[in-house]
């Protein structure tokens, strides 16, 4: 299938260096980023995991030029990242699909706005919905679908444009979980050729840090910052029976100390 | 607000297979005929029936519990002062729905205008949007013979007063139809480096239609309302000058026979407003 992530030539590389975000509140700043470094090859899958009020969405938000960073530089390749850029897409933790298109109409909102002719992107856009599973769906309004195939909808408006950025928040954290196990398998098969597009992945679910990605970022509370960067030790292509190997089981627990220690508990609280 | 914004006859996705199985239940045929065209018949022939005995009572009491012709006249003699002065009446008609139709109008292109404003600049919002709120308040009809104070006996002061009263239902809908969009809806726009003209053509317009539409129901109906008022005391035309005309003469029936006319003319209007919401609707939808 052309449509598959490896069809973008190069994904984007990403440099983030010392970026800190405050927030001034009535009660003082309030430190949202404490520092974060790190550098995301192309074509990498990186999750970044963490208990609430991390900071990971503030960081995803910064890489997608909707809340600048306030100090610190983040470069897409090469490039710095002041405002929004075309060849970044999201998948934001809600689906945000506007109630009066159809689903169609939805995937080619983005080029809509590009002010490109919607005639050339329609076949695209087609053939995305089809590879999700919603071919027979396009002229559906949001209201006739369920949760998870809206989200699906908005993960094609997300690649209609050929990213070679893809920045995920929590998209599947507002459904229920046989439809996350169905989007983990649908992103597995997207990803099943381990080159292309760079994706980030904010999640607090280990489960789907450990299956999903090539690489977990872990952050912490206070500050707020990367407390570890852990290679994800399963190949591409990758199946959802992964999860049932005792590697998986191995991996699932040592992220999870990871975010026990992220959480600020002491070894001792772990295990009461 | 939300039952404004989905559409009648919702077609909910159902799973293909799920219709196959509803269709193999083992009824009679003539039962199932019987029973879906009863639901579909109930929502007209229920009204239908109050309205019928409701005219049953009235005929009812005309006919025979000895009232003056004054005070309840037969709704036949009701029906033949219609017939016999249409003319006359259709005259007077017209005259308020052209006025009332006008003041209406009016009141949508400043409405609308003034809703889109305040949405976009914080000074005029805060200079204006309290004052709209507390207008909403006042009985404006009171307001009328102030009108006609201002601008003398004439269209002019109908005209004002309607777009008076029919303009404060729009501006609020409106422009609570343009702010209450949803935040991520924003956010979406911008991440795709929408312009603000962008951004109101494919988020905020959009999304304001139903709000708009259900200010538009209220307006119309006001800017009759403002027309009629203005009839009753400044005016030699139109069905409320008609209606006070016959009032002095005691003639109850042409009174009546006004009214309706005025039902007609307002449910016209109501009508119009309805299919263009429709229309519009259909428009955004496939387009």
């Amino acid at each position: 299938m052309t449509l598959s992530p490896a069809e973008a030539a190069t994904g984007a590389d990403i440099t983030i260096s010392h970026v800190r975000k405050t927030f001034e509140t009535p009660r003082g700043p309030i430190e949202a980023l404490a520092g974060i470094d790190l550098d995301i090859a192309p074509g990498e899958f990186v999750s970044i995991l963490g208990p609430s009020g991390c900071g990971k969405s503030t960081l995803l938000m910064a890489l997608a030029g909707l809340e600048p960073a306030t100090s610190g530089h983040i470069r897409i390749s090469g490039a710095p990242v002041l405002s929004p850029r075309r060849k970044t897409g999201i998948v934001f933790q809600e689906p945000t699909l506007l109630s009066w298109k159809t689903a169609l109409q939805n995937v080619l909102y983005p080029a809509e706005i590009a002010g490109q002719r919607k005639a050339d992107h329609a076949p695209r856009a087609r053939a995305l919905l089809d590879r999700v599973g919603l071919a027979g769906f396009e002229d559906q309004r949001p209201r006739g679908l369920s949760g998870g195939m809206k989200q699906r909808v908005a993960l094609c408006r997300a690649l209609v444009q050929d990213p070679d950025l893809l920045l995920m928040d929590e998209p599947f954290s507002a459904l229920d979980a046989i439809t996350r196990d169905e989007m983990a398998e649908l992103m597995l098969d997207l990803w099943s050729e381990n080159s292309g597009r760079t994706a980030i992945f904010v999640t607090h679910s280990i489960h789907e840090a450990a299956l999903l990605s090539d690489r977990v970022i872990v952050m912490r509370r206070r500050p707020c910052d990367v407390l570890a960067d852990v290679p994800v030790p399963f190949g591409r292509p990758r199946r959802m029976d992964v999860v049932d190997t005792p590697e998986f089981t191995a991996f699932s627990s040592h992220l999870r100390g990871l975010i026990a220690e992220a959480m600020g508990k002491t070894e001792a609280q772990r295990h009461v | 607000m939300s039952d404004v914004m989905s559409e009648a006859g919702s077609d909910i996705a159902d799973r293909p297979t799920a219709g196959a199985a509803r269709s193999s239940r083992p009824k009679p045929e003539s039962y199932l005929t019987n029973d879906r065209l009863l639901r579909v018949a109930r929502p007209v022939l229920l009204p239908t029936l109050t309205a019928a005995v409701l005219l049953g009572i009235w005929w009812a009491l005309a006919s025979w519990a000895d009232l003056p012709a004054v005070v309840l006249p037969h709704p036949a003699d009701v029906w033949s002062i219609l017939k016999s002065n249409f003319p006359l009446l259709s005259t007077h008609m017209w005259h308020t729905a052209y006025e009332s139709t006008l003041g209406f109008l009016i009141a949508m292109v400043t409405g609308v205008s003034l809703a889109i404003l305040i949405t976009y600049s914080a000074v005029l919002r805060e200079a204006f949007y309290p004052h709209l709120i507390l207008f909403q308040l006042v009985p404006k009809v009171a307001l009328a013979p102030l009108f006609v104070v201002w601008l003398g006996i004439g269209a002019p002061a109908r005209l004002s007063f309607a777009t008076f009263i029919a303009f404060f239902p729009l501006v609020i809908a409106t422009a609570q139809g343009l702010t209450e969009v949803p935040p991520e809806m924003i956010r979406l726009s911008r991440s795709l480096s929408a312009t603000r003209w962008q951004i109101f053509r494919t988020i905020r317009f959009p999304y304001a239609i139903p709000y708009i539409f259900a200010g538009m129901k209220i307006s119309v109906t006001m800017a009759m309302i403002g027309i009629i008022v203005g009839e009753f005391i400044a005016s030699q035309k139109g069905l409320g000058y008609l209606i006070l005309f016959a009032s002095s003469q005691a003639n109850t029936a042409l009174i009546l026979a006004a009214v309706i006319l005025l039902c007609v003319v307002g449910l016209v209007q109501f009508g119009i407003v309805l299919a263009l919401e429709r229309a519009v609707r259909r428009v955004f939808g496939s387009d």
